[in-house]
């Protein structure tokens, strides 16, 4: 007995061991050899007289207020009864968790037949990844067809993100505001030590070295004059301002784009920029556990316990309600953290990467027979008054206008605000709101922001938009940069923090060998495909 | 007995094993079918019978990559290091509690030692920055009031793997003395007994009675721990392990999990994971083997 009992452990461990493969491809297991008989891209056409069901992806952010659900809320009902109803298409909505978006994602597409009619992710990769494979329906066509709304709102700059190899296999949703960045600084220290504002990059180390040497703050020795992580918000402006002018090649050639960002790994003036960092601390001026800090709940947490001095940020999150700045002026009445432009190139300007004007990729499956109903579906969600409703609610109830431009009730009562808890989501053709031009959609940013903080807000946006560059737009995806990207993204923050992290005698050395590793692990490769693309694209 | 009496008188000890049966089958077997995506170049829509077959070139590409040496050896490096600290640990602390003579203090002692257990990385994985920090830590709080250097533990590589060491034992310490408490409670009370009557100390009862009790139990797990030696979790090192110390932290289950799930490329996942199975295979049947030659103890 005691002998068959170790043969069953053991032979348990044996499978366990034998399976460690196994459990990788579960996930994939399920799959049936794919690919839709329907090549016509879903031509069912308009439905005589028999209704159908469109099915659409909701991200589900496990915030639903009572007494709504994921699949029944206002919002699903509105477009039930101002869209599904009038067309005879009755909507279903497909929750999928936001943090397990995409693994959910490959999941629902690799089910084939189960998969929604419209499915959306913010990952390129993955968007390039099944436009290659075969698995999304073609849209020129349709959207001539069916969609001038979404063309005219679209525009074609916006649309050509959508495209891959040249076709029109997602709709992109559209940003309002291209802005990505800012800095603050806490000016109540500034006025303590009688000291301006920074405006360049060496009044700024000026300003860090005072905060260290004099701790204005009085924190007892725990100040921190750079708030540093490794997401990022914190040191990407940083970097961007020692990169040097740049040639429209350079950037083509020379940028590495790794899952949804440009990074300046090879552009010269990165290795300037590492450099800084090291000084920063080793002189002891910036967060010295940076590196244990992905999500920057340190940061934050520094922060609000006004510990912090200067720190880069995505421009409005500190100003939420109840967010940092709030908890801050909680702990600290006095204190003053305002948005700052510090960092200056060797052109002295303040140079700042911005986003694509492109949210997400919005894309309909293979497998679809809906595909007409989902561009109808996209269609009427992109006229305005309905975009509007989507966004804002009901005129009165939820917003005022105020000179064209939709001004949140902040008193209204929480049942009509929530209605909209998860409008976002809902629009998804768009991020953020157009509701005018770019100076009123950048104003109604701000009026979404409490008021004590709209003025800094405002501030905050201004410089955001400040002397910002555009990310780099192939006509074709780089194949080695879906490969390779996300491990390059692990070795690129490696090799900031181990440069930053070096004694300064070390810096040269480990510069080198992270820079090399960084390269054969796939970063000469995306140099090479970059460099043989744009030599097509110039002798085209 | 004839075979068909004995099922007969037996056949609900037999129907108790169906169900782990199915399991296993279900969950172990099963996804086997799918260990052929390392072979094919794995299509998403097309599935896995629809994808091409591409021979070994997935395991060349792998085999031509520089990461994998390195997760390799710093998933040995780490399951080496961790059998020398991690399997000593438990026994001893077994041995402590088995000579405990208050009873309540010895059931105590032992609980607070399991609930290590019961946490998950994750959680562990915060209360490690809490406490050692460079700069928030709490040990180095003190050591700094106390007018010590800060000592970075989490992010120097050599003085993270005594942190990512001295967790695996702070976690999994206690757990592991429930085996040998158990095989303790199989040996004879009478031999103590006679022992102490015949003069021999605690030190030399521990040698001559406990130790060779527990040998069984301690090749095993030995065996089944050498087994493992190529596997290795993904949330410890994922959780304990920052950008700082990737020289030491990145180990072939974080690797599969950036290429494999994050970058999309099941087959390259497929191919490490199909490797791992295998190596771990033969370190098994190896130390199985060195283990009946050396001390007749074995577990096939």
């Amino acid at each position: 007995m005691a002998a068959s009992k170790k043969t069953w452990g053991k032979l348990a461990k044996l499978s366990l061991v034998m399976l460690m493969a196994g459990t990788v491809v579960l996930s994939g297991c399920s799959s049936k050899s794919g690919g839709s008989t329907d090549t016509s891209g879903g031509s069912s056409g308009s439905n005589d007289g028999k209704q159908v069901t469109l099915k659409v992806e909701i991200f589900d952010r496990g915030n639903t207020p009572e007494p709504y659900t994921i699949t029944d809320s206002y919002l699903t009902r509105y477009i039930q009864d101002n869209f599904g109803t009038p067309n005879n298409i009755k909507m279903e909505f497909v929750p999928v968790p936001r943090s397990e978006e995409i693994k959910k994602l490959n999941v629902l597409m690799a089910s084939g037949g189960d998969v929604p009619d419209i499915v959306f992710t913010y990952d390129t990769p993955t968007f390039n990844r099944y436009a290659e494979q075969g698995g999304l329906t073609e849209l020129t066509d349709l959207i001539n067809e069916h969609g001038p709304n979404l063309k005219a709102f679209l525009d074609e700059d916006a649309m050509s993100y959508g495209q891959y190899m040249g076709k029109q296999f997602a709709v992109p949703g559209k940003r309002a505001f291209l802005g990505k960045y800012s800095s603050f600084i806490r000016t109540d220290w500034l006025d303590k030590l009688g000291m301006d504002v920074p405006q360049t990059t060496e009044e700024l180390y000026e300003v860090l070295k005072a905060f260290k040497e004099k701790d204005p703050g009085e924190t007892g020795g725990k100040v921190i004059p750079f708030g540093m992580t490794i997401e990022p918000a914190q040191y990407d402006p940083l970097i961007w301002s020692f990169i040097q002018p740049t040639t429209e090649e350079q950037k083509y050639t020379l940028i590495q784009k790794l899952g949804a960002n440009d990074y300046p790994t090879l552009l010269p003036g990165f290795k300037d920029a590492l450099q800084f960092m090291n000084k920063l601390y080793n002189e002891g001026l910036m967060s010295r556990d940076f590196s244990l800090d992905e999500d920057k709940k340190q940061l934050t947490q520094d922060v609000t316990n006004g510990l912090v001095g200067f720190l880069t940020e995505d421009y409005p999150n500190l100003y939420y309600a109840d967010g940092t700045y709030d908890t801050l002026l909680k702990n600290q009445p006095d204190a003053k953290l305002e948005p700052v432009d510090p960092f200056t190139n060797s052109e002295g300007k303040h140079a700042k990467p911005e986003y694509a004007p492109n949210g997400m990729y919005i894309m309909i499956p293979k497998t679809s027979k809906h595909a007409v109903e989902a561009i109808k579906y996209l269609n009427w969600m992109a006229a305005p008054e309905n975009l509007l409703a989507l966004q804002n609610g009901v005129e009165g109830e939820n917003y005022e206008m105020v000179d064209g431009i939709p001004v949140i009730k902040p008193d209204a009562p929480q049942d009509v605000i929530d209605r909209l808890y998860n409008s976002g989501d809902i629009a998804i053709i768009a991020n953020g709101n157009f509701v005018g031009d770019d100076a009123q959609n950048r104003e109604k940013l701000t009026t979404n922001f409490p008021e004590r903080f709209q003025d800094l807000h405002r501030k905050a946006v201004e410089i955001a938009a400040t002397d910002t560059f555009k990310p780099v737009n192939f006509d074709r995806p780089i194949e080695s940069e879906a490969k390779y990207g996300t491990n390059l993204q692990a070795k690129y923050e490696e090799m900031i923090v181990k440069t930053a992290m070096a004694k300064p005698e070390d810096f040269e050395k480990t510069f080198e060998t992270t820079m090399k590793d960084y390269m054969v692990s796939g970063g000469q490769a995306i140099l090479d495909e970059r460099t043989k693309v744009y030599q097509e694209m110039q002798s085209k | 007995m004839s075979g068909t009496v004995y099922l007969r008188r037996y056949w609900q000890l037999y129907a108790l094993l169906v169900l782990p049966l199915v399991y296993f089958i279900i969950f172990k077997y099963g996804p086997m079918w799918g260990v052929q995506i390392a072979f094919k170049d794995f299509n998403f829509f097309q599935g896995i019978t629809g994808s091409e077959w591409i021979g070994l070139d997935a395991f060349r590409e792998v085999f031509q990559t520089q990461d994998f040496y390195k997760t390799l050896r710093n998933t040995l490096m780490l399951n080496l290091l961790d059998l020398l600290v991690s399997f000593p640990a438990p026994l001893i602390l077994a041995i402590m509690l088995h000579e405990l003579r208050i009873r309540w203090f010895k059931r105590l002692s032992q609980t607070i030692l399991y609930i290590p257990h019961f946490i998950s990385w994750v959680i562990i994985g915060g209360i490690v920055y809490q406490v050692f920090g460079t700069q928030s830590g709490m040990i180095n709080n003190v050591l700094m009031a106390l007018g010590f250097e800060s000592v970075p533990f989490l992010t120097d590589k050599d003085t993270w793997l005594i942190t990512y060491l001295a967790t695996g034992v702070w976690q999994s310490a206690g757990w592991g003395t429930i085996l040998y408490l158990a095989a303790l409670t199989g040996i004879n009370k009478e031999l103590y007994e006679a022992a102490e009557v015949d003069g021999a100390g605690r030190f030399k009862r521990i040698r001559h009675i406990t130790l060779p009790g527990l040998k069984t139990t301690v090749v095993t797990l030995l065996i089944i721990n050498l087994g493992n030696m190529i596997a290795i979790g993904f949330d410890r090192p994922f959780v304990i392990g920052n950008k700082a110390v990737m020289d030491y932290s990145d180990v072939l289950s974080t690797y599969v999990y950036r290429t494999g799930l994050e970058s999309g490329q099941y087959t390259l996942a497929t191919v490490v994971g199909l490797f791992q199975a295998v190596v771990g295979l033969i370190f098994l049947l190896g130390a199985n083997y060195a283990s009946k030659k050396l001390t007749d103890e074995s577990i096939i």
